[in-house]
Parts: structure tokens; sequence; C-alpha cells
């Protein structure tokens, strides 16, 4: 498919309803395998993508979009988004980019995704089912083995000279095993994200799995009380992506952050810096450009403790009169320009894992926890997690905890972290790729007996 | 959607290295999507979704393709290449579709596309007048109104050859109330598989005050006590505990692996007799209804637990292939992009014996969850939570006040054994449900019950 001039098609034919329109267009090949009881028993492969177009008519912005890529499909885009236009009432101004004046070049470590034949890939991942298997009699089942890799290609063309491109690729590769004892059923699951097969070890992966399940064997619920809490390093991302909308100035204007009003002010523990790094050479979302067109920026949101900026697109930049961050992002083509960082972590401390967990007479470890999507409100900050993890006492590992809720208002947890390991892992989430050490809460609430 | 000659040649290409089944999947799919925020507009999109799924089964792996490009030498293509991961040799392959699907379960009145979309806006900004007017502590709204119209194709080498059309109608208000820096969230979004005849059945001004109502209750609420405590779960949206706790334990992708905790249990015991759950993607116009599944199998009535014992399992083709099982017509996925597997349609807990008056006033001591929020769960360790988004403490047999901020978890095997009291007044709410096939529309239901013991996780403290 020639997308070149498909698109200028679109741009030429449109300019007769629009002041100045932008094409949109992601194209993604993923490959898929998972593998169970010894034989590959799901292999996936596909190359699909969407166009999205985005115009201006009297000031508003009107978005349509067609995974159809072809000269029919021309009218009917030009015709949604003109249309979907007319009904936009909002009075923010939007406008289409002519570009920034240079984008810094992404200096991304090469994969070799695409050389390493699929029987490499089938070959690893029976391996790791059958090490993880073997490694301890208590290992009953593998729940979940399986590779995926991505590449993505984005193109932004408008009537304004954008015209960029850029590609992206990376697989994951995740295990998830049941260790049974009894009745008593226990999961422990270990992932690998990356772009280079060279970098993977199913061994290392299949112990870290396998460790996790059958230390979890016969955990309990603690006492319900208030504890002093660390939170594993890629536990701590998953919370800190979930509400992640904070940071959004989107959400800001429009009075759905706690954060409003607080540019200079401590939000966080001195020892908490936050930072969104577009240019890592190992970030699985490195970047020159944004969804807009924008170039992207190294920034520190969180400056140890105090909030330095909110994360804008072009159009929340403009309603604050500052300069776009570089954060226009857009989950699909399906969707409209929103906020969202592109590699961001937490700056790591000086302490190890046993550093943390010695600091603490009695407490809670946690490794993991459930219901990210539910059981938290973005908006006043409140969590209640269910959570599993281990008892710490007298500084050391006790015994397997679950069965229990962590309570608290994220807002608070930020101004409670007392410390921070040294143990920086990155996972990808919807806030972007997204790293944090392990880290060190006061206190929560712990519902458990 | 796709000439029967095309549709026989691209099967044959399928299976040209061996296999013992292929399918092929067309979608066409057309969704509109507004978003209104504090009164105005802001979001207004509208497209079309497009594209194929092939899937081939050579004993119990499969291998899945797809694609955008529909032309019928890309088609052929990308069956060779999905078909080169096989290394037998093919067989003749003979088809005789036999059309399938004529019942009509979700008869549509006005399609959504024939109407003016300043109509829908109109229905927007009259839900955001009611939710901001409703009381001074709201302070921010949002409405969002969904369509879509989804156009599928399914045939396969046994022979299915069936088209179904899916349109559904959402409409969803988020109030939120905010107090001396706080923010309360309430949420409250309704849906059906109905065209904007869906508009004659629900009244949007309900809609939005029962979200302001919410929030309104949590912003005065104080934070939920933790511990184990009997909870009463309220009807509708209630039934994401069964969804959660058990529902998807059920599923053929997990019971045929062994994984779920209830495999092997079929004619156990496996809750309390008061509880009777059925999934039932046969509703007349319900969210989560279609006339066939994903894999062309009409939908069925099914009984998954009777008196508490264990009936039945929610079962797609591949996994009950393994399980030497007949689909269900359970077999689910949320695009050509996904590949099916089973899951749930509308799930509910069969209407008991009490009223909720009656559950309420024979607690002493406990919460009353009369809303919830969403959940998740482990299957293989049944474990799962949940976030009550409105809830009460009750003592003495009274509601005494609204607690905000708690969260359920508990373990499938055992919660269902606990519930000792199930209520007369049956309803249902609606879901999108995310697993290993994709997001998809799902009812869930239940009457009101209670739960004699379940771990509460608040911010209070002990009570």
């Amino acid at each position: 498919m020639d997308y070149r001039n498909l698109t200028q098609e679109i741009l030429s034919r449109g300019k007769e309803k629009f002041e100045d329109l932008e094409v949109y267009i992601q194209n993604n090949k993923q490959v898929e395998i998972n593998v169970f009881n010894g034989e590959v028993n799901k292999y996936s492969i596909s190359e699909s993508g969407g166009l999205s177009l985005r115009g201006i008519s009297n000031g508003k912005m009107g978005y349509s979009y067609t995974e159809k890529l072809d000269e029919s499909s021309i009218d009917m885009l030009i015709n949604d988004a003109y249309e979907n236009s007319k009904y936009i009432d909002s009075p923010d101004e939007e406008i289409i980019f002519e570009g920034s004046d240079e984008y810094k070049e992404i200096k991304r470590r090469e994969g070799n995704l695409s050389s390493v034949p699929a029987e490499k890939k089938i070959e690893f991942l029976l391996n790791l089912e059958r090490e993880a298997l073997a490694l301890d009699k208590r290992i009953f089942a593998v729940q979940y083995c399986g590779y995926e890799e991505f590449h993505t290609e984005r193109y932004i063309m408008n009537t304004k000279g954008i015209d960029l491109s850029d590609k992206i690729s990376g697989a994951a590769i995740y295990i998830s095993v049941i260790a049974k004892d009894g009745e008593d059923n226990k999961t422990g699951m270990s992932i690998r994200i990356f772009n280079d097969f060279n970098e993977v070890d199913y061994k290392e992966m299949a112990k870290e799995a396998v460790d996790e399940a059958i230390s979890m064997l016969g955990a309990t619920p603690v006492k319900s009380g208030s504890y002093p809490i660390i939170f594993k390093n890629l536990v701590f991302a998953d919370i800190l992506s979930a509400f992640g909308s904070i940071f959004d100035a989107d959400q800001v204007q429009k009075g759905l952050s706690l954060l409003k009003d607080k540019i200079g002010s401590v939000v966080a523990s001195d020892l908490f810096t936050l930072v969104e790094d577009p240019f890592m050479e190992d970030g699985f979302n490195s970047r020159s450009f944004d969804d807009e067109g924008h170039k992207t920026i190294f920034k520190k949101i969180i400056d140890k403790g105090e909030l330095k900026t909110y994360l804008y697109n072009l159009k929340t930049a403009i309603k604050d009169g500052v300069e776009s961050t570089g954060n226009g992002y857009r989950s699909s083509y399906k969707s409209s320009v929103t906020v969202a960082p592109t590699n961001v972590y937490i700056e790591k401390g000086d302490k190890t894992l046993e550093d943390l967990i010695s600091s603490i007479d009695k407490g809670i470890y946690i490794i993991n926890v459930a219901g990210l999507h539910s059981g938290l409100n973005q908006v006043s900050g409140d969590y209640s997690l269910s959570a599993y993890g281990y008892e710490i006492e007298n500084g050391k590992i006790k015994r397997p905890v679950n069965q229990i809720t962590i309570a608290g208002n994220f807002f608070e947890t930020l101004m409670d972290i007392e410390a921070i390991g040294n143990d920086l892992r990155f996972n990808m989430s919807s806030f972007g790729y997204i790293g944090s050490p392990s880290i060190k809460v006061k206190k929560l609430s712990v519902s458990g007996e | 959607m796709l000439n029967q000659k095309v549709i026989e040649r691209v099967l044959c290409a399928a299976l040209s290295n061996g296999g013992d089944f292929a399918e092929i999947f067309v979608e066409d799919k057309l969704s509109t999507n507004i978003k209104l925020v504090g009164g105005i507009i802001e979001n207004n999109i509208s497209g079309r979704e497009y594209g194929v799924g092939i899937r081939i089964f050579n004993g119990f792996n499969c291998i899945y393709a797809y694609t955008n490009d529909s032309s019928e030498e890309n088609l052929i293509k990308v069956a060779k290449e999905a078909a080169a991961a096989l290394k037998s040799t093919s067989s003749d392959l003979t088809l005789n579709f036999l059309k399938g699907n004529d019942r009509d379960i979700n008869p549509i009145k006005i399609l959504p596309s024939t109407v003016e979309k300043n109509k829908k806006v109109d229905l927007m900004k009259k839900a955001y007048e009611v939710a901001k007017n409703y009381d001074p502590c709201i302070t921010q709204v949002t409405v969002s109104y969904l369509d879509e119209d989804q156009k599928i194709l399914v045939a396969n080498t046994e022979g299915v050859l069936a088209e179904d059309r899916r349109v559904r109608t959402r409409f969803s208000v988020s109030s939120v109330a905010a107090k001396n820096g706080e923010m309360q969230q309430g949420f409250y979004a309704p849906g059906a598989s109905m065209g904007f005849e869906f508009f004659e059945k629900i009244n949007v001004e309900d809609v939005a005050r029962e979200a302001s109502r919410i929030a309104k209750t949590m912003i005065d609420a104080e934070y939920c006590p933790s511990g184990v405590m009997p909870v009463i779960m309220d009807n509708e949206f209630g039934g994401v505990l069964f969804h959660e706790a058990c529902g998807h334990g059920l599923e053929a992708a997990f019971v045929s692996k062994g994984t779920s905790v209830f495999a092997n249990k079929l004619g156990q015991m496996v809750a309390s007799p008061l509880v009777t759950a059925i999934d039932d993607g046969t509703i007349p116009n319900g969210w989560g209804s279609t006339n066939i599944d994903d894999e062309g199998t009409p939908t069925q009535k099914n009984i998954l637990i009777e008196n508490g014992i264990l009936k039945s399992y929610l079962v797609d083709k591949l996994n009950g292939k393994r399980m030497g099982m007949k689909s269900t017509g359970s077999g689910r996925r949320q695009s050509y992009k996904f590949a099916p597997t089973s899951r749930m349609n509308n799930t509910y807990i069969a209407a008991g014996n009490s009223t909720l008056d009656e559950i309420i006033a024979n607690t002493e001591w406990g919460l009353y969850a009369k809303k919830l929020g969403g959940g998740s769960v482990n299957p293989a360790t049944g474990d799962f939570n949940f976030a009550v988004m409105e809830g009460y403490l009750v003592q003495n047999g009274k509601i005494v006040k609204p607690v905000r901020g708690a969260t359920l978890i508990g373990n499938g095997l055992k919660v269902l054994e606990l519930i000792d009291m199930v209520g007369k007044e049956l309803a249902l709410g609606q879901g999108m449900c995310g697993a290993e096939s994709g997001l998809i529309p799902a009812n869930v239901g239940q009457p009101p019950l209670r739960i004699k013991a379940l771990t509460v996780g608040g911010r209070k403290g002990d009570k």
C-alpha cells in the first residue's frame, strides 16, 4: 500500500473543506507465540494498521479514522471529520502544528528480533516451560508461557509541512507458573522486555517465576493494622502508572487532578525525583517527536519532591500559555490526541532491597497488587488494592502473606516515602515505558484477619 | 461480506499444509464516540474498523493471522503464511456450507447511523445539566456517548457460514464531587444491544442524577473500616462478584488446561445450595447478547451452577476439543485482531427468596455494598478483588452511614459457599470484560445477597 500517495490525496481533497488537516498512520506487525505442555498452542502473525484524519474547520478540530485503506475511504474520512468538527463547542484553541525547529536524533540500540528465526523463539519458550516444570515438583502447571513481538511504524503528514515517520520494535517474554500443595494454589511470574534475543536467559526467568510461586505456598493474611510497606520495584511502577493522569495538564485544567496549582510546591518526599527521558538508549518509547509532530523533551517532572511541570500537548499548552512539553499522545489512530509520557522513571536511590528490608522491625514487602483498574481513584488519590508478599520481622523476611488489602492515598504515599532502592526496573504501561526502584513507605493501612 | 467462492479458496489455502480445521472471520464495524466535559463537546470521533482473521487448528494447536486487506490475493497469501507454520500434508477438502442464523434476538428499531448527531449531543447536554445542578458539591461532569454497528461473518471448514450484526449503544455519566480539597467520583453507564431506541428505555436524566447522587454521598462519607465482616452486595453491577469470583474460573480457556480452581469439579458442590448461576447469551437486546458467538455457534442459556452444584463450563471450540466437550456458544473476541476464546455473555445469579430489606434487617454489623466498581481475579488461585463505589455501614439491622474507599477480596471457591441469603430483586448491570481475546461487552447481575464473611480493605483500620 502506498501511504504517501493516499495521504497526499486526502490532504489535497480535504483542503476544500478544512483550513488545515493532518493524517496519522500506524502500521503494526505482530508475532505472538504461546506454548503449553511442550507444544506450540498458539502462533499468531499479523500486519494491520489504520489511518486517522483530523482537520480544522472554523477553529474546531474534527476526527475520523479507517482501517480500510484505499481510495474508497477518502470521501468518508473527509466528510466524517468535517461533520464531527461541527459539533465541537470547546472554546480551546487547537492547531495543526508546523513542526519544531529541530528534532534530536534517537540513538536507540538496534535489536535483532526480525533476524531471529521463529524456530529459535519457539525453542526458547519450550525450554522455559520445561525448565520451570523441572525446577520443583510442586510446580504443577505452567499457566502462560508466551512471546510477543511488535514492530510499529508511525507516519504524520499535514498541510503545515510536517512529514515525519519512525519505527519502534520490541518483544516480551512472560511465564506464569502454578505451584500446588494440597488445596493451596499459588502463582508466580516472570517477564522480560527486550529487543535483543541475547539479553534473555530462560533459566533465570524460570527460576524467578518458580521461586515466587513456591515461596507463596502456605501464605495467610496478617492481622489488620497499620504497617510500614516496601513495594517491589515493578509493583510501584504499576501503581505510579495507574495514577499517571495526575500529571496530565488536561486533567489539571479540568480540575480533576489534585496537583492543580501545585507547580513549585512540595508534593513528594525529597528523596523522590521523577524523570521523563525520551532519548534513553534502551527505552521502548524512545522517540524524537510526539504524536502531534512536536519535538520530545527531557524533563524532571518532580525534582527532589518539588513539582516542576505538568505534561502538555499543544492544546493544553496553548490554554496555559506555555510551550508543549512534547507529550501529545494517541493510544491509536482511533483516538484523539491526549497526553502521555515516553519513558518515565523514578530516580534510583542508594539502598539495596536488603537494606530496605533490614530497616523494618515489623512490616510487609509487597510483591504483587491486583485491582489497579478498579481499586483506585485517580481524582481523590485514594486506593485500596488486593496484595500479597512477605511479612518482615526484625529486618528479615519471615513468611508469605496473602489475602490482604493495602489502602492509602497516593498523594500521601508520595510524601511518606522513607527510602528508595537502587534496583530500578522498567515495564510497559499505559503511562509510557515506566521504571521504578523498590520503595519504602512509612505506613499504610492493611486489612487482613 | 465476502464472496462464498473466495471464502472457500481462502479456507483451502489455510489447510494447504495440513491441519484439521480452518476458519475465516470478517469484521466491518462503524463506531461513534462523543465526549462532553464540563458542558462542552470536547471530542467527537467516528470511524470504521475493518479486517479479516484466519484461524487454523492442528490438534490442540491454533494458528492465527489477521489483516486489513481483504482482497482475495492478500487473503490467500495470509492463509498460506499461516499454513506455513504447519508441516504436515494436506488432505482433500470438500466444503458444504450450511447457512446458519436466522433468529434475531437483538431486534433494532433505529440504526444509530440514521440519527442526526445533534440529537445525540442534545441528550448529552441534557444529562450534563441535570448532573451538574444536582448539588453545589458537584464540580465536574463528563458525559460519554457510544454507538457501534458491528457486522461479522464467520465461515469454517465444518460448513458453518453465518453472519451477525451487533448494534450497541451506551451512555455514561461520571460526576465528581469536591469538598475541603477532597474529590469523589460517581459513575453510571447503562448500555444495551439496541439502537437509538435505547433512549426510549432509559432516561438520561436518571442516569445523570444517579452518578451525581453517588458522588455526593461519597464525598460526605467516612473511610471504610477494614477487617473480615458480613457483606451485603446489592443487585445489578453487584453481579461483578460472581463474574470475577467464579465466572472467569469456569471459562474453558483455564479449565481445559487444568489451571482453574474449578477444573474437574463438574457435578460437585461448589457453592451454597442457595446459589444458581446462569450465563445467557440470548437475553433479548442484552448488552452481552449476540445471535451467534464469534465462532458462528448460536448462543444459548447455560446453567453453570444449580443449587450449588457445578453443572457446566463456558466452552469455545478449541478448548472444547481439548476437553471433549461441545461449544456452549461462548467463543468471543473483541475484533478480528483476536483469536476467540471462551468468555461470558450475560452472567448472573438467579433470584432467591429474601428481600433486600430482610437481608439488611438480619445483619447485626457489616458492610452494605450498594454499587460496585470493577474487579479482577487470578483464575489459578481463585483470588479476586473488587472495589466498592458506594458503601454503607450496617449496624443492628439498619443502614447507619456511608463509607468510602473499600475493596473486597476473597477466594472464588470459598466465597460461593459463604453466601447465606439471596434476595428476590434480580437486576443486571453493564460492563466491559477484559481477557485474552480482548475487551468485550458483558452483563453481570444478581439479586441482593449476603456473604457471611469477607475481607474488607478500607483505610480506617480496625472496627
